[in-house]
C-alpha cells in the first residue's frame, strides 16, 4: 500500500511539472514520465524488493531531474508556480510558521472579503526555561489553494481597508505586523470606497505607521501588494513574482489587443522577462532586500523545511528592524550581523529582542522607512548634467534647507509672537485714548460739529473709474492667452452628448478658444492641451521651471522602448511626462507638478517619481502650497516594470511627510487619471478636484472586463462617480479653474500660507 | 455690388423688409424657413421674388452650421441677421467674417459688437469720452465696504437732485436679461441687499462682482439712430426718437420721432439742447469705436433734463421706419435704413454728410398688437374675421395679416399684428391723424373666451399725452 502512496506522489509531481512548464517540452520532463510509464506498466510483475528499490530510484532521479529543471525556469514558469493551487498559502504559513493565531475579521467565506486575511499570531521563543510570546499582526492575502471565494487573492478595496483598520490596531498594541502579499492585482472596481482610493489611503497610513513592518513578498501584482507591501524591511520568496503588471496585461498592451483576445503565449513569455519580475531581478535592483530560498520549483503545501526558514528569516527580519532603531542593541545587532557574515545557518530564535517600541524609537522607524524608501530607484532615471552642476544644485538645495530652517523654524515663531504682542498692545492703547478723548470730543459736537451727513462725491459716481480688470486679456480675440492650435481650423465640432442634450455643432475657432474646450449647450469638457493651464491658469510670465534635466530612462533595457521614448521625447521636447515648477495663482505661490498626457500617457516612471518627490521637497522648504495638476495619467509606466511601482510608496512617503510638515497639498484631476498614481500619491490628498472633463479610477472599463468579468456602465469612471464615493472634494468648470484654485489656497491654506 | 447674394437668417416681418430692401438694391438673395414658418409671408415673399429656390428649410434658426452651409450651398457672399438670433452675436459675425468662405456679415463689425455688447466696457467708454452714464459704479465692486460707500454717496446724491424716493439698484456684473438685480430703497437694507446678490451671483457667474447704480423711475427713453459705412468714420444721425409709451413688460408699444416736441410742449428742461446734447454724444462714441452700420444709441432722459447712455443696440430695429418717415436725404424723401444698412454693409460709401439729412415732420408708429393692456398686457390668441383701415398718403402700414380671408394667430407667432407709421407735419396734426387712424381702425375677430382684445384703446389713450414728460 505505501508503494501505492509513494507512486500516486510521484504522478502528482509529475503533473505539477507539466503545470509549471506549460506547454514546453523539455526532454527532463519525457525522461520522467517515461521513466514513471515504463515503472507502472511492469510495476506488477517486480517483486517486493525490486519494486521498492526501482521506486527509491524513481524518486532520487525525480529529486536530481527537479533540481536540474529548476535551473531552466523561465519567469513565466515562476508566475505559474505562484499561481498553481498547490503553492504555499498564508493560512499554510499561519500553521507552520507561528506557534499560535487567531484569525480575525472573518472567517472563510463570512468575512467582509476572504481574499485578506488577518491574524493575531504569536511567535513563542524559548531562552532556557523562560517562555517570550511575541504577538505580531499577520496581514496578507489568501488565495486558499484555488478556493472560489478567496477570488485568487485579488482584494476588493473593502478587503484593503479591514487591513488598514488592524494595522493601525497594531500601532496602538505596538507590535510589528507581518504582511505577506499573495495577490495578483486588486479588484479593480470603484464601489465605496474606491481600489485606487483605498490603496492611497493604506499607502499614506503605512508610510507613517509607527510599529516595523516585514513583509514577505510571494506574488505582489502592482496595487494590490503595495496597498500592503510597504514595509521597512522587504523579503521575497525566490520563486515569487513582483510586477507592474501580470506578463498577460503587458502583452495586450504590447500586442494592442482587443477586448477577450487572447495574446500569444510567446509575447507572454517575452514580456514576463523584459518585466523582471523575478526576486533576483528585485533583489538587483534593490526592491526587495533578501531572497528566502524556496525548494526546487517552489514551495509547496508539505514543504515543511521551507516553513522552519521562513520562520527563521522572518524573526531575523523583525529583530534587524527593531535592532536598528533600538537604544539598547549594541551586542545582540552585532551578533546578528556576524551570524550573517557567516552564512552560517542562523538560530535567529537564540537571541532575544523586545518587538516593541518607545516614542523614540518610534521616530527613528520613521525616519529610517523614509530613508529607505528615497533611497529605491536612484539609478533608474537619467540626469545628464555634468558633476559640477549637480554639486552646484545639491549645495543649492542645502542653503535652501538652512534658509529654510532660520526663517521659518527660528525667526518666524519669535517675529510672530512679537506681532501678536504688538497687536494686543495696540488694541489696549485705543481703548485709553477713546476713554480720555470722550469729553473733549462731547464738547466739539455740542459745539455744532455734530455727524456730517455723508457727502455726495459726484464726481466718483459719474466719471471714469481706475480698473485694472483681473489679468485677462480681453484685448486679444479671446480671454486666454494661450489658445489651443486647434482653434486655427474653419470647421465644426459635434459635441459627444449631442443626442442627448440636444447640443448643435460648435465652430472650432470659438470652441477651442473663448469656451476653452466647454461645449456652451451642455458643458461637456473637451480635452484640452496641457499647454492651456500652464498659460491660462497660472499668472502671466511667473511659471519657472526646476530639475528639467531629470530625464526618464529605460532602467531594464525593455527592448523597443528606447524608441519609443526618444520619439515621446522628441514630440514634446521634454525629458519626462512630469513638468516641476513654482508659478503664482494670483499672486500666490505654489510648487506644481503637472503630470502631461502626451508624454507615454502621463505614465509614472522613476523620473518622473523622482522630480514629484524633489517638488514635494521645495514646497516643504519653501513653505509655499503643492500643486499636483494632472493633466492625465494612464498609471505607472509598464516597461520601467518595478522602478515604476515603487513609486507609489515614494512619493507617497514625500507627500505625507510635506503635509506633516503643515504644508498645503492639492489634487486637480483634468483628463484621465488612472491606476498607481491615483491610488497613491495623487489619491491620498485631503483636497482633490477635478475639472469636469475628468475620468478617475483604478483599471480601465477594458482591464475590468476582463479581470472581473463585470460590464461597468458608461459613466463609471466620471468625476461625479469619484464625487459621490467622497474620492474627490468637488467638480471645477474649466473655465473656473484659476479662480477655483485662487479660492482653494485662501480657505484652506489661511491667512499664513500654507503652514499650520 | 450686384453680384452679391445675401443670406437673410431671420424671419417674418424682419425678413420681409430685407428681401424688400434686397429687390431695391437688385440683390440676389437666399432666405431660410422651419417647418413651422412654411406658410409664413416671409417663405411666399421670397418665393413670389426670387423663384422657388430662393428659401431653404433649415431645422432651425439658431444654429449658425446650417445657416452657413445653406450660405455655401446657395453661394450667399453675405448674411443679414435681422434683428433677435444672431444680430448682435459677435461670435456668429466672427464665424462668417473668419470662415474659410468668408460672409459679408451685414452689420457691424464683431470687435465692435463684442466691444458695445459688454455693459461695462460701454459705460467705461462713455464715461472716457466724458458721455454721461447712469450715476454709479462703472466696474464691478468685490469689497463690502466699496460697495457700501458708493450705495451712500449715491442715496446722498439722489437727495441733493430732489428725488422723492430715492433708489440703488444692486446687480451682479456677470449678469444679464434682469437676473441678480435687486432694488434698494432704504440705506439700512443696503448690505443685506447687497450680500444677497453678491452670493446668488457666486453661485450663480462664478465671479463676486456687484455694480451699484442709481436706480432713476421717472424717465422718458429716448433713441438716437446712426448709420454709418464700413469706414466708420463719419457716422450720420437720423434724428431721436421717443419710446416712452411701453407695456408692463418694457416692450415698446408707440415710438415717436423726434424724440421731444420743444415747439409744441413746455419742458421743465431745454428739450432742444437734451436732443443735440444725445446726438452729439452718441456719434462721438461712434467715432470712436469705429461704428460702421446701424445701430440704435439708447438713452434716458430723466425729469430733471440729465440724459444717460444706457446701451448701445448694434442691429437694424423695429423701429427704424418711424425715423426713416421724418428724414430725408437731399430733400427727397423714402429713406429706407435697412437698404442703406445692406448697401453700407456689402462695402459701398455712405455717400452723403450729416449736412444732406434733414427732417421734417413728426412720426408716429402704433404696434398694433392682439393682447390685454388693462390685464397686464397679457397676449391674446384666437380668429381674426375682419381687418380693415383706410388707406391715406400719410399712413404706412405693415401687417401679415390678410385683409380678405380670416385669420388664426399662430401661438409660435410674435404677438405683433401690424405697424402703423403716421406722419404729420407737426406734432399736433400727427396725433390727430393717430387718432383718426386708430378711430377708422376695424379689427375683429373671436376666441372660445370671447371677444377680439387688443390694444387699440390703449393707443388711442395713449396719443394725447405723446411727448408729454
Amino acid at each position: 500500500m505505501d508503494t501505492e502512496k509513494r507512486l500516486n506522489e510521484l504522478n502528482e509531481r509529475l503533473r505539477y511539472v507539466r503545470d509549471i512548464f506549460g506547454a514546453r517540452e523539455n526532454e527532463n520532463i519525457t525522461l520522467l514520465a517515461t521513466k514513471l510509464g515504463d515503472f507502472q506498466a511492469r510495476e506488477r510483475t517486480l517483486s517486493e524488493p525490486e519494486r521498492i528499490r526501482a521506486l527509491a530510484a524513481l524518486e532520487d532521479l525525480f529529486a536530481f531531474l527537479e533540481k536540474k529543471l529548476e535551473a531552466e525556469l523561465t519567469p513565466m514558469d515562476k508566475v505559474r508556480i505562484v499561481r498553481h493551487p498547490q503553492r504555499i498559502c498564508l493560512k499554510d504559513i499561519l500553521e507552520n510558521v507561528y506557534d499560535n493565531y487567531t484569525e480575525i475579521g472573518g472567517r472563510d467565506e463570512h468575512s467582509i472579503d476572504p481574499a485578506m486575511l488577518i491574524a493575531r499570531a504569536y511567535i513563542t521563543r524559548r531562552k532556557g526555561k523562560k517562555v517570550y510570546n511575541q504577538p505580531v499582526m499577520v496581514i496578507g492575502q489568501e488565495k486558499g489553494h484555488g478556493q472560489e471565494f478567496r477570488n485568487g487573492g485579488s482584494v476588493k478595496p473593502w478587503g484593503n481597508a479591514k487591513a488598514l483598520h488592524y494595522m493601525k490596531v497594531a500601532e496602538i498594541e505596538n507590535i510589528p505586523i507581518h504582511t505577506y502579499v499573495f495577490t495578483p492585482g486588486s479588484y479593480p472596481v470603484e464601489d465605496w470606497p474606491g481600489a485606487a482610493q483605498q490603496i492611497a489611503r493604506n499607502l499614506y497610513e503605512m508610510a507613517a505607521l509607527k510599529v516595523p513592518v516585514v513583509s514577505v513578498f510571494s506574488e505582489g501584482g502592482s496595487g494590490g501588494a503595495e496597498a500592503i507591501g510597504l514595509a521597512d524591511t522587504r523579503l521575497m520568496l525566490s520563486h515569487g513574482y513582483y510586477s507592474v503588471i501580470s506578463p498577460e496585461g503587458a502583452a495586450a498592451i504590447e500586442s494592442g489587443i482587443r477586448q477577450g483576445q487572447r495574446a500569444p503565449a510567446e509575447l507572454i513569455e517575452t514580456c514576463a522577462r523584459r518585466l523582471c519580475i523575478t526576486a533576483d531581478d528585485n533583489l538587483k535592483n534593490g526592491y526587495v532586500d533578501r531572497i528566502i530560498q524556496e525548494p526546487a520549483l517552489g514551495a509547496r503545501v508539505d514543504d515543511y523545511g521551507f516553513f522552519k526558514q521562513l520562520r527563521q528569516e522572518i524573526i531575523r527580519a523583525t529583530d534587524e528592524v527593531v535592532l536598528s532603531v533600538k537604544g539598547i542593541k549594541l551586542f545582540r545587532a552585532m551578533a546578528l550581523r556576524r551570524r550573517q557574515r557567516r552564512g552560517a545557518p542562523i538560530d535567529a530564535e537564540a537571541i532575544y529582542v523586545r518587538w516593541d517600541l518607545n516614542t523614540a524609537a518610534r521616530e527613528r522607524l520613521l525616519s529610517r522607512r523614509y530613508a529607505k524608501f528615497m533611497r529605491l530607484s536612484r539609478h533608474a532615471f537619467l540626469d545628464k548634467r555634468p558633476a559640477v552642476k549637480k554639486a552646484c544644485s545639491a549645495c543649492h538645495d542645502l542653503g535652501w534647507s538652512l534658509y529654510s530652517f532660520f526663517r521659518y523654524d527660528l525667526w518666524r515663531k519669535h517675529h510672530r509672537r512679537i506681532a501678536h504682542a504688538m497687536a494686543e498692545m495696540g488694541a489696549e492703547v485705543d481703548v485709553v485714548k477713546e476713554r480720555v478723548s470722550r469729553p473733549w470730543r462731547r464738547i466739539f459736537e455740542k459745539l455744532g460739529g455734530g455727524a456730517a451727513v455723508p457727502e455726495a462725491n459726484v464726481e466718483r459716481l459719474t466719471q471714469l473709474s481706475a480698473w485694472e480688470a483681473d489679468g485677462d486679456a480681453a484685448e486679444g480675440d479671446t480671454a486666454w492667452r494661450y489658445v489651443s492650435p486647434r482653434a486655427a481650423e474653419d470647421r465644426a465640432v459635434t459635441c459627444p452628448n449631442s443626442e442627448e442634450s440636444g447640443c448643435l455643432d460648435l465652430w472650432a475657432p470659438d470652441l477651442f478658444g473663448d469656451f476653452a474646450g466647454v461645449c456652451s449647450y451642455c458643458g461637456h469638457h473637451f480635452p484640452m492641451e496641457y499647454q492651456w493651464y500652464l498659460f491660462n491658469v497660472f499668472d502671466e510670465r511667473s511659471v519657472f521651471e526646476f530639475n528639467a534635466e531629470v530625464e526618464s530612462g529605460n532602467p531594464l533595457d525593455y527592448s523597443g522602448f528606447d524608441a519609443k521614448l526618444e520619439k515621446a521625447k522628441q514630440k514634446l521636447g521634454r525629458k519626462s511626462a512630469c513638468m516641476t515648477f513654482e508659478a503664482k495663482v494670483k499672486g500666490v505661490k505654489v510648487v506644481v507638478a503637472m503630470l502631461m498626457a502626451p508624454f507615454r500617457g502621463g505614465s509614472v516612471g522613476a523620473a518622473e517619481g523622482e522630480k514629484f518627490i524633489r517638488a514635494a521637497d521645495r514646497a516643504r522648504k519653501k513653505h509655499f502650497p503643492f500643486l499636483a495638476y494632472v493633466h492625465g495619467t494612464a498609471g505607472i509606466r509598464i516597461q520601467e516594470g518595478v522602478n515604476g511601482v515603487i513609486q507609489m510608496p515614494r512619493c507617497t512617503m514625500a507627500v505625507r511627510r510635506y503635509i506633516e510638515a503643515g504644508g498645503l497639498y492639492l489634487v486637480v484631476y483634468d483628463t484621465n487619471s488612472y491606476a498607481g498614481p491615483v491610488a497613491s500619491f495623487l489619491g491620498c490628498s485631503p483636497y482633490q478636484f477635478a475639472v469636469r472633463s475628468a475620468n478617475i479610477g483604478f483599471a480601465g472599463p477594458g482591464v475590468i472586463k476582463e479581470t472581473t468579468g463585470l460590464d461597468i456602465p458608461p459613466d463609471y469612471h466620471r468625476a461625479y462617480s469619484a464625487l459621490s464615493r467622497g474620492h474627490i472634494q468637488g467638480i471645477w468648470d474649466r473655465r473656473d479653474i484659476r479662480n477655483n484654485l485662487y479660492q482653494s489656497l485662501l480657505t484652506m491654506g489661511g491667512r499664513n500660507l500654507y503652514y499650520r | 455690388m450686384q453680384e452679391h447674394k445675401v443670406l437673410v437668417a431671420n424671419r417674418g416681418e424682419i425678413a420681409m423688409r430685407i428681401v424688400q430692401a434686397c429687390r431695391k438694391l437688385g440683390l440676389d438673395f437666399v432666405c431660410v424657413y422651419t417647418h413651422e414658418d412654411r406658410h409664413s409671408g416671409h417663405v411666399a415673399l421670397a418665393r413670389s421674388l426670387g423663384g422657388e429656390r430662393a428659401a431653404c428649410r433649415v431645422s432651425s434658426y439658431h444654429d449658425a452650421n446650417e445657416l452657413m452651409a445653406v450660405a455655401d450651398h446657395a453661394g450667399a457672399t453675405a448674411v443679414h441677421p435681422g434683428y433677435g438670433f444672431f444680430a448682435e452675436d459677435f461670435r456668429f459675425a466672427r464665424r462668417a467674417t473668419n470662415r474659410d468662405r468668408k460672409l459679408i456679415f451685414i452689420g457691424p463689425s464683431w470687435r465692435v459688437i463684442r466691444e458695445l455688447g459688454d455693459k461695462i466696457n460701454t459705460k467705461r467708454l462713455a464715461r472716457s469720452l466724458g458721455v454721461p452714464t447712469v450715476p454709479g459704479s462703472d466696474k464691478p465692486i468685490y469689497d463690502e465696504l466699496e460697495a457700501e460707500d458708493i450705495a451712500a454717496s449715491l442715496f446722498a446724491f439722489q437727495a441733493e437732485q430732489g428725488i422723492k424716493r430715492p433708489m440703488v439698484l444692486v446687480k451682479a456684473s456677470a449678469g444679464g436679461g434682469g437676473m441678480g438685480i435687486e432694488e434698494v430703497l432704504d440705506p439700512d437694507m443696503f448690505r443685506a441687499v447687497y450680500r444677497r446678490v453678491r452670493n446668488y451671483s457666486r453661485r450663480q457667474f462664478h465671479d463676486e462682482g456687484v455694480l451699484i447704480e442709481q436706480r432713476i423711475e421717472d424717465f422718458n427713453h429716448l433713441e438716437v439712430q446712426v448709420v454709418s459705412d464700413r469706414s466708420g468714420k463719419n457716422p450720420v444721425h437720423f434724428g431721436t426718437r421717443n419710446c416712452t409709451v411701453q407695456s408692463t413688460g418694457r416692450q415698446k408699444r408707440i415710438e415717436v420721432a423726434p424724440g421731444f416736441a420743444p415747439s409744441e410742449i413746455a419742458y421743465t428742461f431745454d428739450a432742444q439742447k437734451v436732443l443735440d446734447d444725445i446726438i452729439g454724444h452718441s456719434l462721438t462714441l461712434a467715432r470712436k469705436v469705429g461704428y460702421d452700420s446701424v445701430g440704435t444709441w439708447e438713452w434716458i432722459v430723466t425729469r430733471q433734463g440729465e440724459p444717460y447712455l444706457m446701451e448701445v443696440n448694434t442691429r437694424i430695429q423695429v423701429e427704424n421706419g418711424v425715423s426713416a418717415a421724418i428724414s430725408r436725404i437731399r430733400g427727397k424723401n423714402g429713406v429706407d435704413i435697412i437698404a442703406e444698412q445692406i448697401r453700407t454693409g456689402l462695402g459701398e460709401p455712405l455717400g452723403y454728410t450729416q449736412e444732406d439729412v434733414t427732417f421734417e415732420g413728426v412720426g408716429i408708429e402704433y404696434r398694433i398688437i392682439a393682447e390685454a393692456p388693462e390685464d397686464r398686457f397679457a397676449p391674446w390668441v384666437g380668429r381674426i374675421d375682419e381687418f380693415r383701415w383706410r388707406d391715406e398718403p400719410w399712413l404706412a402700414l405693415h401687417t401679415q395679416i390678410p385683409t380678405d380671408v380670416a385669420y388664426d394667430i399662430p401661438t409660435e407667432y410674435d404677438p405683433n399684428l401690424a405697424l402703423a407709421i403716421i406722419w404729420g407735419k407737426d406734432l399736433s396734426e400727427a396725433k390727430a391723424r393717430g387718432r383718426g387712424f386708430l378711430d377708422g381702425l376695424t379689427l375683429k375677430g373671436e376666441n372660445r373666451q370671447g371677444g377680439m382684445r387688443s390694444n387699440i384703446a390703449f393707443l388711442g389713450d395713449r396719443t394725447e399725452r405723446l411727448l408729454v414728460f
